[in-house]
């Protein structure tokens, strides 16, 4: 026989609403996750990375580039230079040139530079031996570029943070409302426990592990209707993840099924296998909070 | 005991008070007849003595404990021995009967064991155990009476009041409930019946408290 004490909580529609908000908080970790990547990405880059524009029309071009090829080696903190084929840096400026018409390369008329990528540790200054070797050379450090791109990374991390928080609270709120409305709708029993001097922490407990339960069930509803978005997800992520026998379709069993989602990053992974957890917790809290005030009209 | 000095109740959003300048002084273990025509304030001093609001003014003691200064754990603490039997039984219709009468043990901690044997104990003497795992919404309006009855009896409290409680039971039934009520006041509970039932109050001749538009009549607590 259950052992009552306090009345519970009439659910109403509360695991569908938590289990939509657990989906909606889902899909803003995945984007945040991706758009964390991103910004480390960018801001790795903006620190180690420098182009270096080389004319062809000067005098003795290719022994000058050689020399300052072999100048930047010589460098300490210069991990790697490239030199971009004339194919790529055709394509690179193929937005602006156009394609490139039989044999030609560029403009008529006009001949395209040779294109230095230049790594390095971050804080090496490439200035001083550019302009000494080939001072027609134009440098441009990408730190600029990345510096900026990396605060759009961060203005877009904090924008997914608000998203997860605002769909935190809002969960929290149709919490509440549910919590209120059933109180509301069971006064007169929470009243009788009262009077026969239940405690007010005894009743509001007592409701408050009902909205946690049914929170919990609602946030693993959530986490199941999301579960073909993040494979889907990590279907389209599996070319790029460098690890060999993976599987590049929908998968189709357990096996391959968990292997796919593996690819996604394991903090992802933590982040959306705590959902129900936090959906619990924020239940239990909002439900307690609620319910102590309702009781506080009493007396 | 009970130990009122000049208390009024004002509830929330009425104008004037319910009970005005209330002074009673009932020792522990007596009984009380609480009578009064209708709208006399009886129902208003039972919810006061019941904890169900607290004075708008004067004083007010119950079991050694001043009301209007206690905090809401101490007034928790004193409903657990308050036992109430309301006009309207106020019982909670989506649990059963047993859940129902269960309840003022089972906030007190007691073992389901010790509960289920005390509450079927009782249920039996009121002749309503049969009731035990039905809703109460299905019982009569005895039937119901008695199961409010048999809460209010299971905590053993040292205080019981009682709205109407035999308007509902037939004659036998009324009678054994008044003995069981002497029983009470017996083992030291102070036990205040609000009636309308004159013959009852014949039957069992005891001091009573008249009420008045809101007041103690001028012969009140008339033996």
């Amino acid at each position: 026989m259950s052992r009552r004490v306090s009345p519970g909580l009439r659910s109403g529609s509360l695991p569908l609403l938590v289990a939509l908000m657990t989906l909606l908080a889902g899909l803003a970790l995945a984007g945040l996750t991706g758009i964390q990547a991103l910004a480390e990405g960018w801001s790795r880059a903006a620190h180690s990375a420098a182009t270096i524009e080389i004319p062809t029309d000067i005098p003795n071009a290719s022994d000058r580039t050689n020399a300052l090829i072999q100048a930047l080696k010589a460098m300490n903190g210069v991990t790697n230079i490239q030199k971009l084929s004339t194919d790529k840096v055709q394509e690179l400026l193929s937005p602006w040139l156009g394609q490139p018409v039989g044999s030609h390369k560029g403009l008529p008329g006009l001949s395209l530079p040779e294109v230095l990528i230049v790594a390095h540790t971050p804080g090496t200054d490439l200035t001083t031996t550019v302009h000494d070797t080939l001072p027609e050379a134009v440098l441009q450090e990408d730190l600029q570029w990345g510096q900026r791109l990396e605060r759009l990374g961060t203005s877009l991390t904090g924008c997914a943070w608000l998203a997860v928080t605002l769909i935190a609270a809002i969960a929290a709120l149709s919490i509440g409302m549910t919590v209120r409305r059933s109180v509301a709708a069971q006064k007169r029993a929470v009243e009788i426990v009262h009077a026969l001097g239940a405690a007010d922490l005894t009743i509001s407990s007592h409701i408050a592990g009902r909205a946690a339960l049914l929170s919990f069930l609602g946030g693993i509803a959530g986490l199941v209707l999301l579960t073909p978005l993040t494979t889907s997800l990590a279907t389209t992520l599996s070319p790029f993840a460098h690890q060999s026998a993976l599987p590049t379709a929908f998968p189709t069993t357990l096996d391959g099924w968990w292997t796919t989602l593996r690819i996604l990053p394991s903090s992802l992974l933590k982040e959306l296998g705590a959902l129900p957890f936090i959906a619990a917790c924020l239940g239990w809290l909002t439900a307690q909070g609620v319910v102590l005030v309702w009781l506080r009209r009493l007396p | 005991m009970i130990r009122l000095r000049d208390v009024s109740l004002k509830p929330a959003g009425v104008g004037q008070p319910v009970l005005h300048s209330m002074t009673l002084n009932i020792p522990q273990g007596e009984f009380r007849w609480l009578l009064g025509p209708s709208g006399a304030g009886k129902s208003s001093l039972l919810r006061l003595l019941t904890l169900g609001a607290r004075p708008a003014s004067g004083q007010m003691d119950i079991l050694g404990t001043s009301i209007t200064n206690a905090s809401r754990g101490a007034l928790r603490n004193l409903r657990r021995r308050i036992g109430f039997v309301p006009q309207d039984y106020r019982l909670i219709g989506e649990w059963t009967v047993f859940d129902n009468v269960a309840l003022p043990l089972r906030l007190r901690g007691r073992s389901e064991r010790d509960i289920r044997q005390e509450v079927f104990s009782v249920l039996e003497w009121l002749d309503v155990a049969a009731h035990a795992h039905s809703r109460p919404t299905i019982l009569s309006g005895g039937e119901q009476q008695r199961v409010a009855i048999a809460r209010a009896l299971i905590g053993r409290p040292d205080i019981l009041l009682a709205d109407e409680p035999t308007n509902a039971l037939e004659e036998s039934q009324a009678r054994r409930l008044l003995s069981t009520f002497q029983e009470l006041i017996d083992l030291g509970t102070t036990v205040i019946v609000a009636t309308h039932n004159e013959g009852l109050v014949r039957e069992a001749p005891a001091p009573s408290i008249m009420l008045r538009d809101g007041t103690l009549d001028p012969q009140a607590v008339k033996p």
